[in-house]
């Protein structure tokens, strides 16, 4: 086989082809759901075949070993239907066929050290991007910040402590957020300030000669900034300079993403926190997240500053309110201000209270 | 990047970042440092990033023959101790995310026998990633397509397609998501722009089975969301038994719709749903069903330009049009592909610039005649820029460290 070959994709289609053969039977076919607990769920198809999926909590960013894995694979065919399936959000869930075998799956994989929980009003998973385990432009390190918050709101998870509704929780390194913050509670860590650079090695980031700069040429570094706060110039003795203007700066870390010599001073780090985005239709709808505290310190290796400041946005929630409301829900109908008077935010020019207005999603259309 | 400002001589370091790893081995939830200890990954420098309090990675480049994306390494940077390199491959996921075991187990076999023995189970573009030495990244690409799945998705290009489970194993599914998945994977335009990052930057598309919208196609340089016409369906015998034997309560289901269209007649025990006011929350099926079921006249909502990374900051889907199936919009993908493509040829879209980014620039009206001639059915809703970070002065600071503070103290007795 030649190695052009390689520039055919091999997709995982077709996707019947991809499928525990229990599913493939009954692909279209369900007709209802119970629950059992948190964590265990119940799907009823019409040809009388049930599946029963058991959803564990898995480590920060969803990092296993292939020995961990393996023992997931073993309980699976032990006690399952031969299926494992991955959530969007990295929980990790078994297939089998009777409530039986699903509360033995449970057993089994809470004795290996994993929890089991999720579904209806509980903490569904914290979404971690992978940070310090490979990015080159993450601020601070979000699989450690989540194995600390995952510790203290287990109970969440497991559904010993219940909410008022789901409860999501984004973990971003920094500004790109690969790790979203567009759900219920959403940390992303930032500079806390405008960049630094190397004036040394910036240069090669820049063009060589002043001439680039006045036939017109931007380099990219001053390019992708959205509030032109990256000033680009030719100096006297014909060489290139860069000035960043702090008073246009938002912190967002674009320039960071296209030149690795803009730099920041990681004592002045620390996690912006957004609040009440959700995508789904229910309740009020698809709604954005806002930034409502601008910075909380990130120090590892037990980060108590954003425990007890995420401890506290659940404990104001469940206080106050509805069932079934998830923070946006309940921050729409209460507002912003309210919010911020419960949790004794201060509104400054980083967190002005950003009431929600209008109806996102297909609430767009007329349908 | 530069070292930290008073970065530690390399033993101090090396024992701090130690204790560190130690200390997140700890607790009740199960810890990634515990699983990379059991593979080769180089936990070493994870741990020296935060011990510095700085991402240990510089960028890397390693070439795989005739793979152009989904390949990412790194070394560590200059002043990791020891140093260090980290390599990894985005392979496809399964569709729906389905694993069987025996298919799991050939991946568990090539991630030990040519990998590092660690994996990430799901990654932020919805890839399954392998972590891998340079030595073996040859054979570790022909063993995966060999098993069916291939390694791709990074970069300028389109990136991995995101499908809630759909039909496969959820009732509420309004379209087959899965299918759809596997026919923009199979259409050769699509497949060379898999291949080929040459766009101003990533592209995604998403497909959710009905409102819900658990593949968050609302974020979705192009998302797909079931949706029916008019009023949900109501069985009213079977919600009528599931009222007596006080499974359900009537009121309570009234009272959650967002838009007041329900209405439950106690005398009569009759439910009527107003379909010209019914929002499509789900609220009442996912409570009621399947005495309460979407209505039988399916179409799909196919909304356009949202995404988290982008110039002017994140940005919820706008609406594009209600198609009868996802084919009747894939030309539109195409199209506004090769438009956002020429735009940044004429020098308007930038590099780095979303589909979102794109339609800001040259208005949603004249992306909506001019690109994809398409008759305006919606009304986008407007919000303020979505963005994280903050560039504080000392006092300010000083200020919000001085407000944490106070919430630590009241938690400090149940931390």
């Amino acid at each position: 086989m030649s190695e052009a070959e390689r520039l055919k994709k091999k997709l995982p289609v077709p996707y019947t082809d991809w499928l525990p053969e229990v599913v493939k039977r009954n692909l279209g076919k369900w007709v209802d759901r119970k629950y059992h607990g948190y964590g265990v769920i119940e799907h009823i198809s019409e040809t009388g075949d049930r599946i029963f999926t058991v959803k564990v909590g898995t480590p920060p960013n969803f990092r296993v070993s292939t020995d961990t894995l393996r023992k997931f694979i073993d309980v699976a065919d032990r006690l399952g239907v031969g299926g494992i399936k991955m959530t969007r959000n990295g929980n990790l869930e078994i297939l089998t066929d009777s409530l039986d075998k699903a509360l033995k799956i449970k057993e089994e994989v809470e004795r290996m050290g994993f929890p089991v929980g999720g579904w209806g009003p509980t903490l569904w998973s914290i979404n971690s991007c992978t940070a310090y385990l490979t990015c080159t432009t993450a601020v601070l390190d979000a699989p450690s910040i989540t194995k600390v918050l995952y510790d203290y709101l287990k109970p969440y998870f497991t559904g010993e402590i219940t909410l008022p509704a789901k409860l999501r929780i984004n973990v971003s390194g920094c500004p790109s957020a690969c790790g979203g913050f567009t759900t219920d509670i959403n940390l992303v860590g930032h500079y806390g300030d405008a960049p630094t650079y190397d004036p040394d090695k910036i240069k090669l980031c820049l063009p060589k000669s002043a001439k680039a700069i006045e036939a017109g040429h931007v380099p990219e570094v001053a390019e992708v900034c959205p509030t032109r706060a990256i000033r680009v110039y030719g100096k006297p003795d014909g060489s290139v300079g860069l000035d960043i203007i702090r008073e246009k700066c938002i912190a967002c870390g674009r320039c960071r993403d296209v030149c690795d010599w803009i730099d920041f001073d990681e004592s002045k780090a620390g996690v912006a926190v957004l609040v009440g985005g959700k995508a789904s239709n229910t309740g009020r709808g698809p709604m954005p997240s806002y930034q409502v505290i601008p910075w909380v310190p990130a120090i590892p290796p037990d980060y108590v500053e954003i425990v007890a400041v995420v401890k506290k946005i659940i404990d104001v929630w469940r206080t106050n309110a509805s069932e079934g409301e998830r923070i946006g829900d309940w921050i729409g109908r209460v507002g912003m201000k309210k919010f911020y008077q419960l949790m004794k935010i201060p509104e400054g020019k980083w967190n002005r209270a950003v009431e929600s207005q209008g109806e996102f999603g297909v609430r767009q259309f007329r349908i | 990047m530069s070292a930290p400002k008073n970065l530690p001589p390399p033993e101090v370091l090396l024992k701090r970042s130690e204790e560190i790893l130690a200390e997140l081995e700890r607790g009740p939830w199960p810890s990634h440092v515990t699983e990379l200890k059991k593979t080769n990954y180089a936990t070493r420098v994870y741990g020296v990033g935060l011990a510095a309090r700085k991402s240990p990675w510089g960028p890397a480049a390693v070439k795989v023959e005739y793979v152009t994306t989904g390949v990412l390494s790194r070394w560590a940077r200059d002043w990791v101790p020891g140093g260090g390199s980290e390599l990894h491959f985005r392979v496809f996921h399964t569709p729906g995310k389905f694993l069987k075991t025996d298919w799991l187990r050939q991946v568990t076999k090539i991630s030990k026998e040519l990998g590092v023995g660690l994996i990430e189970l799901v990654g932020q573009t919805g890839a399954l990633v392998l972590n891998l030495t340079p030595e073996k990244a040859e054979e570790m690409v022909d063993a995966l397509r060999s098993i069916g799945t291939d390694v791709g998705g990074s970069g300028d290009a389109i990136r991995a397609l995101n499908a809630c489970v759909g039909p496969a194993l959820c009732e509420y599914a309004l379209y087959d998501t899965l299918k759809w998945y596997a026919e923009f994977y199979k259409d050769k335009r699509v497949n060379d722009a898999i291949i080929s990052p040459s766009y101003p930057y990533k592209f995604k598309i998403k497909m959710s089975g009905c409102p819900m919208d658990c593949a968050r196609a609302n974020r979705g340089d192009i998302g797909f969301i079931g949706v029916w016409v008019g009023a949900p369906e109501v069985d009213l015998e079977l919600f009528r038994k599931k009222v007596e034997s006080g499974e359900l309560d009537p009121e309570k289901i009234v009272a959650r719709c967002p838009s007041g269209a329900i209405s439950w007649d106690k005398e009569k025990k009759e439910l009527k749903i107003d379909g010209s006011r019914c929002k499509k929350s789900m609220e009442c099926i996912r409570t009621a069903f399947p005495a309460i079921k979407p209505g039988r006249e399916r179409k799909i909502a196919v909304v356009v330009g949202g995404h988290v990374k982008g110039r002017f900051g994140g940005k919820m889907g706008k609406p594009l049009a209600v198609v009868n199936s996802v084919d009747e919009a894939m030309d539109w993908v195409i199209k506004t592909i090769e438009s956002w493509m020429e735009h940044m040829e004429k020098g308007v879209v930038k590099h780095k610039d979303r589909i979102g980014d794109f339609i800001t620039k040259i208005g949603y009206k004249n992306y909506l005649k001019d690109v994809v001639n398409v008759p305006e059915v919606g009304k986008p809703t407007l919000h303020t820029s979505l963005r994280a970070g903050a560039v504080l002065d000392e006092e300010e600071r000083a200020m919000w460290s001085k407000w944490v503070s106070e919430i630590v103290e009241e938690y400090k007795s149940r931390l």
